[in-house]
């Protein structure tokens, strides 16, 4: 029998969409005879959520109340859903939205920006959705039964995603660190305070954090081989959190904690102070993909009204 | 103080050095606000950041961690370790709204039951002053 497959996005950007697409002619080894794909959005013009699929894939987290609706509606009709990128694992940078109140951003986004020309001043507000209170992953919604992370993930890992939940497999990911299987060499010298990306010229060949760049590497899931910090840009953490500590910000501070003048702690003048101001945005570096999903979610002072 | 509302205030004390300072306090009769839940850590190496996230998340008003004094520690260097997390995790409070004032951390060794009790003291009349923090509640929106 023909197996269905769709795909959606909700609170992305379609990148993860892209990154399937960037399988080109490869798709075709996924949808031959026996499967076919059903409904998504960039690639075929349907309107309705199909009311059986085997497999959906979704791209984009929870930031609207047509995004918890059109969820539910898919996860009723599929019988594996996979969640495609690190927006709908973790909520993604979108998340980072939780820092503020959604009126903020809306006149941020609508009427503030320098790019923005709004005469009234006004955020639109018309037929469109409500904003949720805050960004959610989508495992916040609805039961996931699979999540690629990575932000986009692969085009080999989207793949390998949908033939395992094809052939009733288990997706595995891989269990060590980005710093695991980052080229660069550690040589356990202690770091003073954190650079911005842009200070200075890092050493080709040295880790990054031991430079003292805000790399993220030793709190991400491995899987990219290293990518970013192979060409000499700080992991940003976009695989999220490594496996067995899944608040990547925490996971992130107990690494940093253990980098900070180590050697010389029992001198006297010592006092991780000076390294705990020196870290610039701590949010945007720890939680930079999955605040949405970490043990402090969203601002805490921020108003319960939405 | 809003109606009904008392603090609560988790405290992950090491085995060697301020847990046993609270029982110096116990047992010599010290008075120290009920509000404070005692998690005995072999430790104060052993708290990672994330045990501090979890406690607010699951309802703690207030957290405080206490270690042996520096060069006291039992396994060395854990306190040192702790140190350094905790001036991280009071930055990362600060960002995240919850504000690093509902968190403290000291060095209390096992025979100062009076320096326990007077920490406890002064960290409850804070937290209480500060109020409920209130995470429970916003957990549950959507
Ligand atoms: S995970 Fe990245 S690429 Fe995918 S939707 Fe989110 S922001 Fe876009
Ligand atoms: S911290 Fe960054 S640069 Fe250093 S080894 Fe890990 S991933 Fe590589
Ligand atoms: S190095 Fe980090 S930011 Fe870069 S692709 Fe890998 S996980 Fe993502
Ligand atoms: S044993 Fe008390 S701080 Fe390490």
């Amino acid at each position: 029998m023909t197996k269905k497959v769709m795909t959606i996005w909700l609170g992305g950007c379609s990148g993860c969409h892209i990154s399937l697409l960037d399988l080109h002619e490869r798709l075709l080894s996924v949808f031959s005879d026996d499967v076919e794909l059903v409904y998504s959005p960039p690639l075929l013009d349907f309107k309705e959520i199909p009311e059986h699929v085997d497999v959906a894939l979704i791209e984009g987290g929870i930031r609207n109340e047509d995004n918890v609706e059109e969820a539910e509606e898919v996860r009723e009709a599929a019988d594996v859903v996979i969640a495609v990128g690190t927006c709908a694992c973790f909520g993604g940078i979108p998340g980072l939205g939780n820092l503020f109140e959604n009126e903020e951003l809306l006149e941020r986004a609508y009427v503030s920006t320098p790019t923005t020309v709004n005469e009234e001043g006004e955020p639109p507000s018309e037929d469109l959705p409500e904003l949720t209170w805050r960004v959610h992953p989508l495992s916040d919604v609805i039961d996931v039964d699979i999540m690629v992370p990575g932000c986009p993930p692969s085009p080999d890992d989207i793949l390998e995603a949908v033939r395992c939940a094809l052939e009733g497999e288990e997706f595995e990911l891989p269990r060590k660190s980005v710093c695991d299987e980052c080229p660069r060499e550690k040589k356990g010298k202690v770091i003073r305070s954190i650079k911005r990306p842009f200070e200075g010229e890092p050493d080709p060949e040295r880790c990054l954090l031991e430079q003292g760049y805000p790399c993220l590497g030793p709190a991400t899931r491995a899987g990219c081989g290293g990518r970013c910090p192979e060409v000499g840009v700080p992991c940003a953490g976009c695989r999220g959190p490594a496996e067995g500590a899944p608040d990547q910000g925490a996971g992130m501070i107990s690494a940093l904690a253990s980098a900070y003048r180590v050697e010389e702690e029992e001198e006297p003048g010592f006092d991780p102070v000076e390294l705990a101001e020196s870290v610039p945005d701590p949010v945007g570096w720890f939680y930079r993909f999955t605040l949405a999903s970490a043990l402090i979610p969203f601002r805490a002072d921020r108003g319960e009204e939405p | 103080m809003p109606d009904g509302w008392y603090p609560k205030i988790v405290a992950f004390c090491c085995n060697w050095c301020s847990y046993g300072g609270a029982d110096t306090a116990g047992v010599s009769r010290m008075q120290y606000p009920p509000s404070v839940r005692i998690i005995r850590v072999m430790c104060s190496g052993r708290v990672e950041p994330a045990f501090v996230l979890k406690a607010f998340r699951e309802g703690a008003d207030g957290v405080f961690v206490g270690g042996c004094h520096l060069g006291d520690c039992h396994y060395q260097a854990g306190n040192y370790k702790w140190w350094r997390r905790a001036e991280l995790i009071k930055r990362l409070l600060d960002e995240i709204g919850i504000g690093s004032e509902r968190f403290e951390y000291d060095w209390i060794s096992a025979s100062e039951g009076e320096k326990f009790a007077e920490v406890m003291r002064k960290f409850h009349e804070r937290i209480e002053k500060l109020g409920p923090l209130k995470l429970n509640e916003k957990l549950e929106l959507l």
